[in-house]
């Protein structure tokens, strides 16, 4: 049902500003609604509170009346009894003063006409009794007059006063309905204005919701799928009903994502390519070049014939330029295979030690004509250790070439031990040494640490990549401590057992 | 008595290489071309020993291998195989096939020599 809410509220083919413009607005007019009713609420008890004010007035007119009637009656016997001036003016007076009364009563009663005008004309019956009565008295004639009292004016203000008392009962019976009706007309308000006010805070939620929910939910699932495509997944699509700016933000993302999966298979198509092309290709250039080197060999050998010292000088330059160049080539060769994925590993028993002597006796003429000392230091209880002996032979002749090449004065020193189910080789050298922020970087493609370096000292450098990788595909680590000026020392690590460290991983 | 040796090589410059240095050591040379060809000499001629390159037309080097050893009268001639540098796990897989031994191109013609007189020098009772 809600979720029926927010995807109705997504459909609306509005702008996201329209929307929340529109439900704020529909908050709006609710507040103003539930004002009015407040508002009518407010003036009702207003107005019941008005008419019960002027039924007080009422009833309290009817009282005077009610006390004046008393008053008349008593005016007129004490005028009897005293018989002097004062007390017929008094009297008089009286009687004047509650025809005022009286005429105030009629404006304030219009409801209770037939009671008020039978009290009127008793009042005039009673008016014309007691001027009868004051006349009497002043022309002398007590008697009589107290006869007429007595037989007229006394039953008179009994009417009058029993009138009313039932115009204050009626008063009071009405002054008691209105309160009831006033209470009940306020219950009735109040749960109107409660129910108004449960109403629009429901209503207000259920829009708060819907429209935020349109607005999340598509946020959430776009966040969702560019998390998946920095993760590497280009497939899949969002799927979004909305159709303002989230929609086509939404559709955006997904025209993105397949530009994005269409051009990232274009560069691996690309990049398959190349190492492709690179493996052809040097494949292709070092078939005529091991033909050259072989017919090198064999002229050396003296097979064609004795060898004159002048050509075999030449002939030593053909071979270190061809071998030079075939170092090349197979550098460019292992990248390109490392980059395809297509290296593996041949994966056999070996000695370490021998791997070791191994690059020793390749590399020793190379630091004898330096004149660099070169020392070895190889652990008596290393154990058989299984990996690709060629390739871990590969890695630390590519270290101690470097370490020969790059050194002017001093020595060399290999270290081989095993510790903790690995083996630990170190190179050392008293060469320049490499500053701290170039220990990462050497260890990329085609970086060495003067570009310059290139021409002098030869190397592609690649081997320190290619070396990273070999170690690498091992399960090893390879690092190099250095500090400008005093040396530089490579370390590498490798399993023993290819399967130990799997399971160390 | 001089041994036999069975060149198999497709290129020229490769196989003058191996002809040049075998014959000046004094072998008996037999050549072919593709690795058909081989099984065939192999049979007819009976080598002291093949050098097998790998890369071949028609059948290669793995299959002329696998071929010569299911011959039971050809099982005992030691094969050394010339593997290519830019095809991985090649060693492996030539030793699956049945090679004796292998030699990864490039080669150093005296290596090549250096491994033919070792391998000829233990299977010949001589």
């Amino acid at each position: 049902m809600k979720s029926l809410l927010v995807r109705l509220v997504s459909r609306v083919p509005a702008r996201v500003e329209t929307k929340l413009l529109a439900s704020f607005l529909t908050i709006v007019v609710l507040l103003i609604v539930l004002g009015a009713v407040g508002l009518r609420v407010l003036s009702g008890v207003n107005q019941r509170t008005v008419e019960l004010v002027k039924l007080q007035r009422k009833i309290a007119a009817y009282r005077q009346v009610q006390h004046d009637t008393t008053n008349q009656l008593y005016s007129v016997t004490s005028a009897l009894l005293l018989a002097d001036q004062r007390s017929l003016d008094a009297a008089l007076r009286r009687v004047s003063q509650f025809g005022y009364d009286l005429e105030r009563l009629q404006f304030v009663a219009k409801d209770e006409v037939e009671l008020l005008g039978q009290v009127r004309q008793e009042y005039d019956r009673f008016v014309d009794v007691a001027r009868r009565v004051v006349e009497l008295i002043r022309g002398g004639n007590v008697a009589e007059a107290r006869e007429v009292h007595l037989a007229q004016a006394a039953p008179l203000a009994d009417r009058l006063e029993r009138l009313t008392n039932q115009l204050v009962n009626r008063a009071e019976a009405s002054m008691v309905a209105g309160i009831d009706a006033s209470e009940q007309a306020y219950v009735v308000s109040q749960l109107t204005v409660i129910a108004f006010a449960i109403g629009s805070i429901v209503l207000a939620l259920a829009l708060g919701y819907a429209i935020s929910w349109s607005l999340i939910g598509p946020v959430a699932e776009i966040d969702a799928r560019l998390r998946q495509v920095a993760a590497g997944d280009f497939t899949g699509r969002v799927r979004v009903a909305n159709r303002d700016e989230l929609g086509a933000l939404a559709a955006n993302v997904n025209r993105t994502c397949e530009e994005l999966a269409r051009l990232y298979q274009q560069l691996e198509a690309a990049s398959r390519h190349k190492s492709e092309f690179l493996a052809n290709t040097s494949h292709e250039l070092r078939t005529p070049l091991n033909a050259i080197l072989g017919y090198a060999e064999l002229i050396e050998d003296n097979i064609y014939g004795e060898v004159p010292d002048k050509i075999r000088e030449v002939l030593n330059r053909i071979q270190s330029n061809g071998r030079h160049l075939l170092g090349l080539i197979n550098d460019v060769l292992d990248l390109s295979k490392i980059e395809a994925g297509q290296l593996s590993l041949s994966i056999a028993d070996y000695s370490m030690k021998e791997v070791v002597q191994t690059v020793v006796t390749a590399t020793g003429a190379l630091a004898d004509e330096k004149n660099l000392a070169f020392s070895t230091m190889i652990s008596e209880d290393l154990p058989v250790g299984e990996g690709d002996e060629r390739r871990i032979t590969q890695v630390l002749l590519n270290l101690v070439g470097n370490a020969i090449k790059f050194t002017e004065a001093g020595g060399i020193a290999v270290r081989a031990l095993a510790e903790n189910g690995a083996f630990e080789v170190a190179v050392s050298d008293t060469g320049p040494g490499i500053p701290p922020e170039e220990h990462q970087r050497i260890f990329e493609e085609f970086r060495q640490l003067d570009s310059s370096s290139t021409r002098t000292k030869g190397g592609t450098g690649l081997g320190l990549a290619i070396s990273k990788k070999i170690v690498e595909l091992h399960g090893g680590r390879i690092w190099v401590d250095s500090d400008p000026g005093s040396g530089a020392t490579f370390h590498f690590t490798l399993p023993v057992r290819m399967e130990v460290m799997e399971d160390a991983v | 008595m001089s041994s036999r040796i069975l060149i198999v090589e497709d290129t020229e410059d490769n196989m003058r290489i191996a002809r040049d240095l075998l014959s000046s050591a004094g072998y008996e040379l037999l050549e072919a071309m593709d690795g058909a060809a081989a099984v065939t000499m192999a049979a007819l001629h009976r080598p002291d020993l093949i050098l097998m390159d790998i890369q071949l037309p028609v059948v290669d080097g793995y299959e002329a291998t696998r071929r010569i050893k299911a011959n039971a009268e050809l099982r005992a001639i030691p094969i050394i195989a010339i593997t290519s540098y830019a095809l991985s796990g090649d060693d492996v897989k030539a030793r699956a096939a049945g090679c004796d031994a292998y030699i990864a191109k490039p080669y150093s013609p005296r290596m090549l020599l250096a491994e033919i007189r070792k391998i000829l020098n233990r299977s010949d009772p001589l």
